[in-house]
């Protein structure tokens, strides 16, 4: 399962690798939303975990971006400012889950996995086959 | 302009004035005149009897003229010797000297002797003699008045008859009558009988004849009235009458000239000559009204043939009649403008503080709250002066504690505002490197390989992180204070639902924690889980402030906000027994992050984000303490919203 990160701060990606890694998956970690949508044009991800607010183009844009290209990915936005806009809004625009941070290993992992799941579950009964 | 004080206090004086010189000029005009009139009246009362004493004195004089003459020696002699011609002269020198008209001698058969004039010595009969007739019948002296008809005074001297012939003018007033001419004649005359040792020879006769002499009435007016002028005419003016027809007069007629064969009227007539009173009264007088006096005239034989008469033009009178009134008039017109005058200036100087008071209200009304009021009035005005800057004091004092109140706010809003953005903004930054430390705290512990020791304190780590992680998410919710999602309230129902959700605590704790609802409160539209949270704040905190034994009271109210005066709300308030809150603290109560509690008890937002929540539905929150004592917390919420632009505050 291949998984692609996006944050500014190392320290969250950084958090992020050692969790979903230490779970046996495979973390491709970007710190902005153009570096993000390069690798997803080259690489096949199975889920896309990003944050909000980072510098030029934002989670917001990032999501648009990803939704209008390649709407099968999943999304899970993470923010630090887990307000009911916040979470409102991203679900709106094509979010599959929020997590606020600061979150707890398993919190994540418990997270990442429900909406893999969700995902492989679309992909076992799709009409018509994709990739 | 006539409503204002001034002209009604100048129209009062006004009123005054006039009705008090009215009255004066009347009265004392109509008495002074009467007073004058009466003395006018008795005086020429006096006058009249000047006058008929110089009449009188006259016709004495006439006598006195006779009886000398006829003891004189020349008359004697010529009397003796039948020298009538001789007799003649002397009568003739007598009469020029005396100044009579008519003058002869009768004998005792009544034949005329001689007498003065042009036929001093008559051929054949005479015509009747009275008054040699009656001297004759009675042979004493006779004096007095004596009318003579024409031809006895035609044979005397026919200039004579000429003289007394008076032709009749109309005058108004006049008794009406159909003679047009006076033949007859008015005479002062005396005749005294001749006796020559006892021996009764005849008479002799002579007298005046008044009809156009000037002689009387002339000396009474130069000597009773002394010829006072008036305007050019005579004052005093004395007149003798034949019958009511004037033959001596010096009132004048309309032409200047003396008012011969004018009438008296016939009031006058009537009262004096037919009824021989005297009158004394104003009487219309030819052309003019004068005060008068009349009184009769009897001739020799006791008959009423004519009037003597005086009078003073009344003109003179009216005029000092006319002069008073003026002066009361000029004193009424002074009174006027003095009333004009005091009216203005005391209407001026009541006016003027209720000018300034009007003013300094208008001042007020401007925003002007120390206006200029003047110095304070000594009358009730000045009362009215007093309560007015009462009035404004209290204004003052209330418009500064309004200021204070409301500057208070804003500083708390403006508080309120910047902590959320740096809360947001904080709670943003700590969460990532917050992430950081979680996960690896959890990783660690997931090894099985590490010592208990490590463990316990990884443990530790894990829960104070747990603990930043707590603070960081009220520091978010503070500053995400969220748009209102109103709607209509019972408030009681609301508030008995948070109650409940406290009640076990408190009966835990050993508190005794009582819901009073009010009556009859409206429905107010709010944020239930907000305002709910609010609550359980309140009485959470007084939950922990209250010892066990103490008490809680919750209750509601309908309740007028001392902020916003006037507009009408609901007060929920929520009194404890507790610690109380010390005055410093007092201030400080909604800052964010101010606690009292111990640390790891609270995050001091909660009192904060609850002002906040009650800022945004219009209200107020206040608390009330006394340490020791307890305190009370009042959430103020209006029931009539005003739209408040700041209801996103702090949110995003």
């Amino acid at each position: 399962m291949k998984i692609l990160v996006v944050d500014d701060d190392a320290i969250v990606i950084k958090s992020c690798r050692r969790i979903l890694e230490a779970e046996g998956f495979e973390v491709t970690t970007v710190p902005s939303a153009d570096e993000a949508l390069e690798k997803v044009k080259y690489y096949d991800f199975n889920l896309l975990l990003m944050d909000v607010k980072m510098p030029k183009h934002d989670g917001i844009f990032l999501m648009r971006e990803i939704k209008k290209n390649w709407p099968g990915i999943p999304i899970i936005v993470m923010s630090g400012y887990p307000t009911p806009e916040t979470i409102g809004g991203v679900l709106k625009l094509g979010a599959t889950q929020f997590i606020a941070k600061p979150f707890r290993p398993d919190e994540l992992t418990k997270v990442v996995r429900q909406v893999l799941e969700k995902a492989i579950q679309k992909d076992s009964f799709p009409t018509g086959a994709g990739g | 302009m006539f409503y204002s004080t001034r002209s009604k206090l100048i129209l009062s004086f006004l009123g005054i004035a006039l009705l008090v010189c009215g009255v004066a000029l009347l009265v004392g005009g109509q008495l002074l005149y009467k007073a004058v009139l009466n003395e006018a009246t008795s005086r020429v009362s006096l006058d009249l009897n000047a006058a008929r004493e110089l009449y009188l004195s006259r016709i004495k004089a006439i006598r006195l003229g006779l009886h000398i003459t006829s003891i004189g020696p020349i008359f004697r002699s010529a009397l003796e010797k039948k020298d009538i011609q001789t007799l003649v002269n002397r009568l003739s020198v007598v009469a020029q000297q005396t100044e009579l008209d008519f003058m002869g001698v009768v004998t005792r058969e009544g034949k005329t002797l001689g007498r003065i004039g042009p036929n001093s010595i008559p051929k054949g009969n005479t015509p009747a003699n009275p008054i040699a007739n009656l001297v004759l019948q009675k042979q004493t002296t006779v004096s007095g008045t004596v009318v003579l008809n024409h031809e006895f005074l035609f044979s005397e001297n026919p200039e004579l008859a000429e003289r007394a012939r008076i032709k009749l003018l109309p005058t108004k007033k006049a008794t009406p009558r159909s003679e047009m001419e006076k033949l007859s004649g008015m005479a002062m005359a005396a005749a005294v009988p001749i006796f020559d040792a006892g021996n009764f020879l005849g008479v002799l006769y002579g007298g005046v004849l008044l009809n156009r002499s000037e002689e009387i009435v002339d000396r009474v007016r130069d000597t009773v009235f002394q010829h006072e002028i008036y305007k050019g005419r005579s004052i005093g003016t004395a007149t003798i009458f034949l019958e009511d027809i004037r033959i001596s007069t010096n009132v004048l007629n309309p032409d200047g000239n003396r008012a011969i064969g004018t009438v008296a009227s016939e009031e006058v007539t009537k009262h004096v000559l037919t009824e021989g009173k005297k009158w004394t009264d104003r009487a219309f007088v030819v052309n003019d009204w004068y005060i008068t006096a009349y009184e009769p005239i009897e001739d020799i034989f006791g008959q009423r043939v004519g009037m003597l008469y005086v009078g003073v033009l009344e003109a003179k009178y009216a005029d000092v009649r006319w002069k008073a009134l003026s002066l009361f008039i000029v004193i009424t017109v002074a009174g006027m403008v003095l009333a004009i005058g005091f009216g203005y200036i005391i209407a001026n100087k009541m006016s003027r503080p209720v000018k300034q008071l009007i003013e300094a209200s208008n001042q007020v009304s401007q925003g002007n709250l120390s206006p200029e009021i003047g110095p304070i009035s000594k009358s009730e005005i000045g009362v009215l002066q007093k309560t007015f800057q009462e009035m404004l004091t209290s204004i003052q004092e209330r418009d500064k504690r309004q200021r204070v109140e409301s500057e208070t706010k804003l500083l708390q809003s403006e508080k309120q505002a910047s902590v959320g953005k740096l809360a947001g903004g904080v709670a943003h930054e700590i969460n990532n490197p917050l992430t950081g430390i979680v996960t690896f705290t959890h990783m660690l512990l997931r090894r099985n390989d590490i010592p208990e020791e490590v463990r316990a304190d990884l443990e530790t780590i894990a829960q104070e992180t747990e603990r930043v992680r707590k603070i960081v998410k009220g520091l978010l919710d503070f500053s995400r204070q969220t748009a209102l999602d109103r709607e209509p309230t019972d408030v009681n129902r609301l508030v008995r639902q948070t109650v409940t959700l406290v009640e076990n605590q408190a009966l835990i704790k050993g508190v005794n924690l009582t819901f009073e609802s009010g009556d009859g409160l409206p429905m107010v539209t709010l944020d239930r889980n907000q305002m709910q949270s609010v609550l359980l704040n309140i009485i959470i905190n007084a939950l922990d402030a209250t010892d066990p034994g103490g008490s809680i009271t919750v209750s509601t109210n309908i309740g007028i906000s001392t902020s916003h005066p006037g507009q009408k709300g609901i007060e929920v308030l929520c009194t404890d027994t507790g610690c109380g809150i010390p005055p410093e603290n007092l201030n400080r109560l909604f800052d964010p992050f101010f606690t009292t509690k111990d640390v790891g008890h609270g995050t001091g937002l909660g009192l904060s984000v609850s002002y906040g929540i009650v800022e945004r539905h219009g209200g107020t929150i206040w608390v009330q303490s006394k340490v020791g004592k307890g305190s009370t917390f009042k959430v103020w919420l209006p029931t009539e919203e005003q739209s408040e632009g700041n209801e996103n505050i702090g949110s995003g």
